[in-house]
């Protein structure tokens, strides 16, 4: 078996783990809907066609944002348990399995927001469907970075609590401030204008604009959109790729996180 | 191949030089200088905190040494991991497994990562279910194991691969009894196999039941390290004889014995001689020889070595068992 044969196996063994809590998964993402259909209500007027088509794209980042934060959980489970030690084990670089981690935190994201993509594919038109199909490897760029970020919170909490503080703390940073549920125009009339402009290039919105514009809005995929995306996405998924690093970097230094 | 084949060709299976390992103020490992042999079970013997997992650790590349080298069959683990880690395995102190596989899927999983021809690898892994009796629980997920199990399942993980360093810390820790023969047996079959094997435990049985050799690691220093006689016959003393006579002992036979060197005491019957010898190998012919000279018949003679423990203590000043 080659070394690239071996990262696709531990990625693959680690993204199984995702189903085997595909319930917890569920409920984050029910809860999330939950929420945002409340939201919607309050704000009268909300709920009708143009907010679903609205708030479905923001769905299924969010479920992308739950699945890939999910590795951190994950991945805080595997550092106690010591199936990071073990991995470490095998004959497989210290680049191979942060490859196959990264990989196996992007799967997660993509496939859950790929499962809500379908469910949405009956209100989307044909040609929707293929550039959501395009937008798919972005999409997984950004799950990667966002898997990242959040094994590096898992490595840092001695507690699992103090890991929901961190994911929380990320949820706050990335979603809140995000044009993920609103529009950057209704943003303006609370927040002041950096925090607009925050959240207009969060990579979460650029991702929900892009599915909004190309797949749900059925324009023409544009490569400004796709650059943007990737161009936030990109840096990341290195900061994540990094984070990985550190984490098995201090293992081999420090015997823990 | 022999411990002096092995010299000669300067081929150890392991070596370090100079290994320390260090965790902020703690030294965990101090300037250690340790080899084994092709072919060879070395047991590191030490309480906890002595020193044995991080040695195992840094072995298998998990942990980087603070400074010296460490080789396994000729390869460096800080310049070469990979290649170190395609030729040894690790059965963890701490059963390692991904809480909700099947035992079988995660020994699948490790045949896989080594190579083990696809081939054989059900029936191999099968089998070794069934010699560690784990096939009962193959429809469990790891987190339903019992301690035992899951420490049962780690070993089996090594069995299925088969290296050529295998490295087991603490093998039988919560296994029963019977649980323990089998696994020191399979490690004894697995050495037979080929493989190279390190022990690392504070149980002196388990010791005493694998050991070619011994290695002594106490607050992370090699303390001494040799084959099992070769420890006891270095405590000058070690080994109690005990003699029984028909009739009190002849004063002159006493005077006799006193030049084979070691100390006696008698009985106050006089019947009872406890002496306490370096070798009693060597000591007993000599005794028996002066009495049948002397025309004292000896009913019984009873010869007790010491034990690891008693060795540990020799050397340590601490009893090994006192220091879990």
């Amino acid at each position: 078996m080659s070394e690239f044969s071996r990262l696709v196996h531990i990625a693959r063994t680690d993204f199984s783990y995702f189903f085997r809590t595909k319930w917890l998964m569920a409920i984050l993402i029910s809860l999330n809907v939950s929420d945002m259909l409340v939201t919607g209500l309050v704000y009268k007027g909300l709920v009708g066609f143009d907010y679903f088509r609205f708030l479905v794209p923001g769905i299924v980042v969010m479920g992308l944002f739950s699945a890939a934060t999910d590795t951190g959980r994950r991945i805080w489970l595997a550092l106690r348990e010591g199936v990071v030690q073990y991995y470490m084990t095998l004959p497989v670089r210290t680049s191979g399995l942060v490859a196959a981690y990264i990989i196996s935190g992007g799967l997660g994201g993509i496939v859950y927001s790929g499962l809500l993509l379908i469910i949405a594919f009956v209100a989307i038109p044909p040609q929707g469907i293929l550039n959501a199909i395009l937008l798919l490897p972005f999409l997984f760029i950004l799950a990667t970075g966002i898997a990242g970020l959040a094994a590096f919170f898992a490595s840092i909490s001695r507690v699992g609590e103090i890991y929901w503080v961190y994911a929380q703390a990320l949820q706050v940073s990335l979603v809140t401030i995000s044009t993920i549920f609103y529009p950057a125009s209704t943003i303006s009339q609370y927040l002041p204008a950096p925090i607009v402009t925050i959240a207009e290039y969060n990579p979460l919105s650029l991702a929900a604009g892009a599915l909004r514009d190309s797949a749900f809005g059925g324009s023409a995929l544009s490569t400004g959109v796709v650059s943007n995306l990737l161009m936030v996405s990109l840096p990341l998924a290195g900061i994540g790729a990094l984070a990985y690093w550190i984490i098995l970097r201090t293992i081999r230094v420090r015997g823990k996180p | 191949m022999t411990h002096s084949q092995a010299h000669d060709l300067s081929l150890y299976a392991v070596e370090t030089i100079s290994l320390s390992k260090r965790y902020g103020k703690t030294d965990a490992l101090r300037e250690l200088n340790f080899t084994v042999d092709e072919g060879e079970i070395m047991v590191i013997l030490g309480p906890n905190g002595s020193g044995k997992t991080t040695l195992l650790m840094t072995l298998c590349t998990i942990l980087k040494p603070s400074s010296g080298t460490a080789k396994v069959m000729g390869i460096d683990v800080v310049k070469d991991g990979t290649k170190v880690r395609e030729v040894m395995g690790i059965a963890f102190q701490e059963a390692r497994g991904f809480w909700r596989h099947k035992p079988s899927s995660i020994l699948k999983f490790h045949a896989s990562m080594f190579d083990i021809d696809p081939v054989k690898r059900q029936d191999l892994i099968e089998q070794t279910m069934k010699d560690l009796e784990l096939w009962e629980s193959r429809d469990k997920l790891f987190m339903h194991l019992s301690g035992g199990q899951a420490k049962r399942l780690e070993t089996a993980k090594i069995l299925v691969q088969r290296p050529k360093l295998a490295i087991f810390d603490e093998p039988t820790s919560q296994v029963d009894l019977r649980g323990k023969r089998k696994i020191w047996d399979k490690i004894l079959e697995l050495r037979k196999q080929g493989s190279t094997i390190i022990v690392a435990t504070n149980e002196v049985r388990e010791a005493e039941y694998l050991a070619d050799r011994v290695t002594i690691l106490y607050g992370g220093r090699l303390i001494v390290r040799d084959s099992i006689p070769k420890l006891k016959d270095a405590i000058a003393g070690g080994d109690v004889v005990e003699v029984g006579f028909e009739d009190p002992v002849p004063g002159k036979l006493l005077e006799g014995l006193k030049t084979l060197g070691g100390t006696f005491t008698v009985s106050p019957g006089g019947d009872q001689l406890r002496a306490n010898v370096s070798k009693a190998e060597d000591w007993v012919p000599r005794m028996t020889s002066a009495s049948y000279n002397m025309g004292a018949k000896i009913s019984t003679i009873k010869i007790t070595e010491p034990s690891l423990d008693d060795v540990f203590l020799h050397f340590t000043g601490k009893g090994l068992v006192d220091n879990q």
